[in-house]
């Protein structure tokens, strides 16, 4: 498989230095030539020293045969505008971006990113995994990013507490599959009954949130 | 103090660009190695850029990369030596010339590097024999050719 990762700081570093030693082919593109000579130093000439910003650029890394374009660099309008060159013209079958503000995670959804990494996102969720929060968690994300895997932590005044896992009216594009209950996963069954503390784990798309948070999260107390 | 009597080298590496310097550092590599019947061993590479794999038949398929290798052997030749050539794809010259220097277990590579100025006037020693320089884990020969009378 061939991947272009564009970014050489330490993610795309460490990203191309483990997918060659997995055995695939890499070429990284970093625009500070001085970065770029000290990563071709230690991991070899797959290192090209233009921005990926232009198509140009793009073109002579190959991405016209890349079979994945991996956008890692610390800019999130950079990322952007590389896997949407990437995938528009050049039609890799697959972009992964980097998102370092959340809220750039829509944008870039919508304007067709396969894949998003958000850094950020999955240290705000292990952070929440262990304080009390009203909202839902993102764990991650599945496929071509059209998925997520989401967490609901059952609190006082969740319509959910009570009931069963299979009544409860999971909105279209979503499905609930496991209930954490004392640390240990359970499948979820009609004895199932939902009871404060549990975590519920559902996988869905994004604009199925706000239905899941009115069934699982409702109006917290306090 | 060196073994005055320890051969030069047992077996070289000779990295054929194409250019104008490739008979010469092949007459001389013949010359050095007739003492001590060390192995010459030609290497030209087709740099191959990121659009194509590296295995895309590039080099198999060029005139030009196989006279490259005609010329060499018919220098040595001439020198009455023998010549072993290889011809290899590679995204980076240097990088490849030294692999392959390894990979043989040579103890010297010789490269010839043509006199060239940049535009503005410095004097222009590329990418290539740099990277030999600073990566080759044997000997290196560098033979740069005169420079033209006029730049003198």
């Amino acid at each position: 498989m061939f991947v272009l990762v564009v970014g050489g700081g330490k993610v795309g570093y460490y990203l191309t230095k483990e997918l060659i030693e997995s055995g695939h082919e890499v070429a990284l593109m970093e625009k500070d030539r001085v970065r770029a000579g000290q990563i071709a130093d230690e991991i070899g000439s797959v290192v090209i020293s233009h921005d990926g910003c232009e198509g140009k650029y793009l073109h002579e890394a190959g991405a016209n045969r890349a079979d994945i374009v991996a956008a890692v660099t610390g800019d999130d309008e950079d990322n952007l505008v590389i896997c949407q060159m990437a995938k528009h013209h050049f039609d890799v079958p697959r972009t992964i971006a980097r998102v370092n503000n959340p809220k750039n995670e829509s944008l870039f959804r919508h304007l067709g990113v396969d894949e998003i990494i958000s850094p950020t996102r999955m240290i705000l969720g292990s952070i929440e995994q262990d304080i009390p929060v009203h909202e839902l968690l993102h764990l991650a994300a599945l496929g071509v990013g059209e998925l997520e895997i989401i967490e609901a932590r059952l609190q006082p005044g969740s319509p959910a507490i009570g009931r069963s896992a299979l009544d409860l009216s999971v909105p279209e594009g979503c499905s609930l599959f496991g209930v954490i209950r004392d640390g240990k996963p359970t499948p979820l069954s009609a004895g199932t009954i939902l009871a404060e503390g549990d975590k519920v784990i559902a996988i869905g798309r994004p604009d199925c949130e706000p239905a899941l948070r009115d069934q699982l999260i409702g109006e917290p107390e306090g | 103090m060196a073994d005055s009597s320890a051969p030069q080298f047992r077996r070289a590496v000779i990295a054929l660009s194409g250019g104008r310097t490739d008979r010469s550092i092949v007459a001389l590599a013949s010359e050095q190695a007739r003492p001590d019947h060390a192995e010459l061993i030609g290497v030209h590479v087709v740099e191959i850029d990121w659009t194509l794999p590296l295995d895309a038949d590039v080099a198999g398929r060029s005139e030009d990369a196989q006279r490259v290798l005609d010329i060499a052997e018919a220098t040595a030749e001439a020198h009455r030596y023998k010549l072993d050539t290889v011809l290899l794809q590679a995204r980076d010259v240097g990088a490849a010339i030294v692999d392959e220097a390894t990979e043989r277990d040579a103890d010297l590579i010789i490269c010839g590097l043509p006199f060239r100025r940049r535009f503005g006037g410095d004097f222009a020693i590329g990418a290539t024999i740099p990277y030999i320089l600073k990566n080759a884990p044997c000997a290196v020969w560098v033979i740069r050719e005169a420079m033209p009378e006029e730049q003198a």
